[in-house]
């Protein structure tokens, strides 16, 4: 079995774009090209493209062939889509790893996001239904769910005492973090006064502890080891562990609202592959499309003792010199959150962190971790990378 | 469908936010004919007396195909609320209230509250089930169409005596 490294990133920008799909993967692509001039399209044996929305939005399926055509990649050991919504991008990371592990790909190109802005803006409001259970929990009008998240957050501030505070602590958190990605959807800081006193979308989740709609797309390159050393020369960012895992799907199953059962199987089994601990973990990329999803994950990720995650964050425990700073580029919050494209920034901005070069640095970080959330908060995605394999 | 004209007047299913309920399109057809006689059901396996929600066509633990319709609950006690103000999708109307339900300890739903207001419902209230009829959808049958009438359901207040 073979080691793999992360060796360039790249993303578009991200926002409400003056772009079709097909333009913004052209640009996540020349973006990571131009991160690491040792490889080009040439190099690149192995295509996986990551979107949710292709289909439904754009109307295309068959996109990993369009993908490598505009980039002018050739694959020839795979080329194709994959799909779980939120957590796509990190699928076709952890599908790369599997097939440069094992020898089937060399050098692959994971690629991924979305286009969901359209010329009728109302089609994303009805087209999101399709992102949980269609017939039994689109029916009754959950789309991209706010209510349940909101559910989650009242059941946790029942259980644990988190504070509407603690929930605005990390927009202000990731928000300020944003400023650290200039390829971002959203620039600009915001105060704690206005995170608490911001527009009611489903109580208690105001405008600010909701992630936005966005376009946008980004792209990385994996590497066998062999080949990587001579591929980059920054210092070799490994995949070490992996974990996804599913409890349920539709929302009369989901096991347990305030603690996410998969995501702590998910997580077992990335810390036991890595051989590492949640101690270890220097710097991490979680998914907070809602702030109550970031309080959780520091809790079910092992960061913090269950239901301390309100305190966790209110600590400073968090942020830049703290414990373990989380969502140093801003996370879905402040970036946006093109789904197919989320996994794979995070896993630039943990490359960049582990290599030294991030815009903000954690100092030191050696092992990194990412994690995502999808669909009915049904399935848990986590990756590790590290220094060492 | 605004400005293509090749679409106007007809049912897309791409754009449905309902089931099919129709036998033609699916297999658990049943479970909205029980609907329509005010009963919530699901599948039972009986060969290991596993019972899965939604009704299933295989028993998700023991994979057979022995299964039974049996009746759930149709009323329920209400555990947590949420009330939408912002962004609801499209079809759907703001307040949009939504609850998580105890159906008798047989099962824990979250579902769209109806007849209700802003602040009415408390956890610990009553519910119980509503259907009512949504859109018909066409069905092509050789060249003709006949109309499949559809319903949903949401759960509402008992109402208080």
């Amino acid at each position: 079995m073979r080691n793999v490294c992360i060796i360039a990133g790249g993303m578009s920008q991200w926002g409400v774009r003056d772009a079709a799909l097909r333009d913004m993967f052209q640009e996540a692509g020349k973006v990571c090209f131009d991160d690491n001039k040792a490889v080009t399209n040439k190099d690149i044996d192995g295509l996986i493209v990551a979107s949710a929305y292709t289909e439904r939005c754009s109307f295309q399926t068959h996109l990993a062939p369009q993908v490598a055509e505009n980039l002018g990649i050739k694959p020839r050991s795979i080329c194709v889509r994959v799909e779980l919504l939120c957590a796509s991008g990190s699928s076709g990371i952890i599908l790369g790893y599997g097939l440069i592990r094992s020898g089937v790909a060399d050098v692959v190109m994971v690629a991924g996001g979305e286009k969901l802005y359209l010329p009728q803006k109302w089609e994303i409001f009805y087209s999101e239904m399709a992102s949980v259970d269609h017939d039994w929990d689109g029916a009754q009008g959950l789309g991209l769910p706010p209510p349940a998240f909101a559910m989650v957050a009242k059941q946790h501030m029942k259980q644990y005492g988190t504070k509407k505070e603690h929930l605005a602590l990390v927009s202000v958190k990731n928000r300020r973090n944003g400023m650290n990605n200039p390829k971002g959807q959203f620039r600009e800081p915001i105060t704690l006064e206005t995170a608490m006193t911001a527009k009611p979308i489903v109580p208690p989740l105001t405008l600010y502890d909701c992630c936005p709609i966005t376009d946008g797309c980004s792209a990385v390159i994996l590497a066998c080891e062999e080949k990587a050393k001579y591929l980059t020369d920054k210092p070799l960012i490994y995949i070490k562990g992996t974990g996804q895992a599913t409890l349920s799907s539709m929302s009369a199953n989901m096991p347990n609202w305030t603690t996410w059962e998969a995501l702590k199987i998910a997580g077992k089994k990335a810390y036991s592959d890595a051989g590492v601990g949640p101690q270890d973990i220097d710097v991490a990329q979680t998914h907070d499309c809602f702030t109550i999803s970031e309080i959780i994950e520091y809790e079910d990720l092992g960061f913090c003792e269950k239901g301390e995650g309100g305190p966790f964050i209110e600590a400073g425990k968090t942020d830049f010199g703290g414990q373990i700073p989380v969502n140093t580029d801003g996370g879905l919050l402040s970036c946006g959150h093109p789904f197919g494209g989320t996994g794979i920034r995070q896993g630039i901005e943990i490359m960049k962190q582990l290599q030294g070069r991030a815009v903000k640095q954690v100092e030191g970080a050696e092992i990194g971790l990412t994690h995502n959330l999808s669909g009915f908060i049904a399935a848990h995605t986590i990756l590790i990378y590290g220094r060492q394999p | 469908m605004a400005g293509i004209k090749i679409l106007e007047g007809k049912y897309i299913a791409t754009m449905d936010i309902y089931p099919q309920q129709a036998k033609e399109f699916n297999r658990i057809y049943p479970f909205y004919e029980f609907l329509k006689q005010g009963r919530f059901t699901t599948t039972q396996c009986k060969d290991c007396n596993h019972q899965a929600f939604p009704p299933r066509v295989v028993c998700p633990n023991c994979l057979s195909e022995n299964l039974e319709w049996v009746d759930l609950p149709i009323k329920g006690t209400v555990k947590v609320v949420t009330e939408e103000e912002v962004g609801v999708p499209l079809g759907f109307e703001t307040p949009l209230i939504h609850a998580l339900i105890d159906l008798r300890g047989k099962l824990t739903l979250f579902t769209r509250i109806v007849n209700c207001k802003v602040g009415q419902l408390k956890e610990g209230d009553e519910v119980e089930l509503r259907v009512f009829p949504v859109d018909p959808v066409p069905i092509q049958i050789g060249k003709d169409f006949i109309l499949n009438e559809r319903v949903f359901y949401a759960f509402e207040p008992v109402k208080k005596q």
